[in-house]
């Protein structure tokens, strides 16, 4: 043989695997792909190390480790709120995320962002507020400049666990980082049950319009929505009640009597209705089907 | 001995794992963008990313160029022509030492003025909420340099007992984990939770503790980020602590590397 031939052998065997492994791996590669993309969730979040060991383990590299373990949560939640609305539902894995949140403030006690988020999730679709304000203890203990965690601890006394006196001590607390009398006004004004929305009305506006991530923004909207929707049908029923001294049966007779334009549309998909002592209900309960309750 | 300085930096100019190393130096300009995933602390995260790569690469140099310096003098028998001219065994070494430390202070300077343009660009479109303290950045950076020195010393420790580059890279790397665990397992033995561990686990870590580098002392990162004021004395005790800390490990460095036989 040439020896020009025997070179052109030399590098056509390689080319040929070279292309056959090529497209092996496109083929390979859709699939693959996939099997990634529907992966379950619950796998994708589960296997993080201890925060001891890896408090160990990150040497000088703990605020990257900790802020890595939120953009970890905050996109698996991303991606939730994503298939939501594709109609694919699936029950979020709260308990993987708050122990990573948990995990991430263990690293870097400074990091805002899983406050932030622990907040923004954890209470309203977990209930779990005894966890989040012992989560936002720990932080104002060394964010002692931060207004957001004492307002965000007095929110959850205040609304959700009726701790009055609590909560009142937390608003003050952020009162005096600020200077701004506002949060002493809130412990007043909004401290009884009639107030109790248009407290949470101010609370999750303050939280949506600083949100940057999309979808933490969509979520406190939505909610915002809602409660704005409830504070509207609340004030009819006050001025039907303040007019003919009685409460109005239903939601119909508010708007034949014209003091409700039309009912309004709950945001989760459910509908409003009046309990008998007037308060103000929906049957979806504020949680989109499917959401874990 | 400045000869030996200024032929170690020369040498580290022209080695290619200082190339590729600093190739790692490209994804600085990349962290504008990443930081904008953050929620609620863009700029924050923007110093965090910039210190850690900083941190990083600085850890890198300091392990392979520390670890081989020696080693591969003795392996190419370079020290046998060096060591015939009028200088001692210890003055090479410690000029070895001062090259590499000199170097990895040029890189903390370079790549501290790239992050700091960085953070700049960052901060203007997504302010923060508390201003940035950029002395206490620049103390990061400086002390993040000055860890990474004293690695060097220990670097330097393994190269002369050591026949091939695997305990000086290796062992280095064990040192620096170690060294930044040992305050946390130090304060784990002496909790409350602690005392359940056997008496003798816990005298160990202690003697571990006070045997190994405290690299944790140089971690000034939570003051850079999130602008916690600096303890003055606190700096003024690491200083002291690194200079005391590093002459041991040279002066065990040159006894060992006088009486070493080469061949």
């Amino acid at each position: 043989m040439a020896p020009t031939s025997n070179k052109a052998a030399g590098w056509l065997g390689p080319l040929l695997v070279s292309c056959t492994l090529m497209v092996c791996y496109a083929l390979l590669i859709v699939p693959f792909a996939d099997y990634l993309r529907n992966k379950p969730f619950v796998e994708k979040l589960g296997h993080v190390p201890k925060a001891e060991f890896l408090q160990l383990i990150s040497a000088d590299q703990k605020q990257l480790v900790g802020e890595a373990l939120v953009l970890d949560v905050l996109m698996y939640f991303g991606g939730l709120v994503g298939k939501e609305d594709a109609k694919l539902q699936l029950p979020p894995d709260y308990q993987a995320m708050s122990r990573l949140l948990h995990a991430s403030v263990k690293l870097d006690p400074y990091n805002m962002d899983a406050y932030y988020f622990a907040q923004s999730i954890l209470v309203w679709d977990v209930k779990q507020f005894k966890v989040a304000n012992n989560l936002l203890e720990y932080g104002m203990k060394y964010r002692s400049w931060d207004w957001y965690l004492p307002f965000f601890a007095g929110f959850n006394y205040a609304y959700f666990l009726k701790d009055y006196p609590q909560a009142a001590k937390y608003y003050m607390r952020a009162g005096e980082i600020t200077g701004n009398s506002l949060f002493v006004n809130l412990a007043g004004r909004y401290l009884n049950e009639t107030g109790q929305n248009e407290l949470a009305i101010s609370y999750l506006s303050t939280m949506a319009n600083s949100a940057k991530n999309q979808a933490v923004k969509q979520t406190l909207t939505k909610r915002l929505k809602a409660l704005e929707a409830v504070r509207s049908i609340e004030r009819a029923r006050d001025s039907y009640r303040l007019a003919t001294g009685t409460l109005p049966g239903s939601l119909e007779v508010l708007v034949q009597s014209g003091y409700l334009q039309q009912v309004p549309e709950d945001p989760y998909r459910g509908s409003f209705y009046l309990e008998p002592d007037g308060k103000v209900k929906t049957t979806s309960n504020f949680v989109s089907p499917g959401e874990n309750k | 001995m400045l000869d030996i300085v200024r032929v170690t930096l020369k040498g580290i100019f022209r080695d290619r794992v200082f190339h590729g190393i600093l190739v790692a130096a490209l994804i600085l300009p990349l962290i504008p963008a990443i930081s904008r995933l953050s929620m609620r602390q863009v700029t924050e995260l923007s110093i965090t990313l910039s210190l850690s790569l900083i941190s990083f690469i600085l850890l890198l140099l300091a392990v392979f160029l520390g670890g081989t310096s020696l080693w591969r003098d003795m392996e190419r028998r370079y020290t046998f022509s060096v060591l015939s001219l009028p200088i001692t065994r210890g003055s090479y070494l410690l000029g070895r030492f001062l090259g590499v430390a000199l170097f990895l202070f040029l890189a903390a300077l370079l790549l501290g003025c790239v992050a700091a343009a960085v953070v700049l660009f960052v901060s203007g479109s997504f302010p923060p909420e508390r201003p940035i303290v950029w002395i206490n950045i620049i103390c990061a950076i400086l002390f993040d340099a000055l860890k990474y020195i004293l690695l060097v010393a220990v670097s330097v420790l393994f190269s002369t007992v050591s026949t091939s580059f695997f305990l000086p890279i290796f062992g280095t790397i064990s040192v620096f984990i170690a060294g930044n665990a040992s305050q946390q397992v130090y304060d784990y033995v002496h909790s409350q939770a602690g005392q359940v561990l056997p008496p003798f686990i816990r005298s160990c870590a202690s003697g571990l503790y006070y045997l190994l580098p405290n690299f944790s002392a140089f971690d000034l990162k939570v003051n850079a980020i999130y602008g916690v004021p600096l303890n003055g004395s606190g700096i003024a005790l690491t200083l002291g602590y690194l200079v005391i800390y590093a002459g041991l490990l040279l002066s065990f460095a040159a006894i060992l590397f006088s009486r070493r036989e080469m061949k």
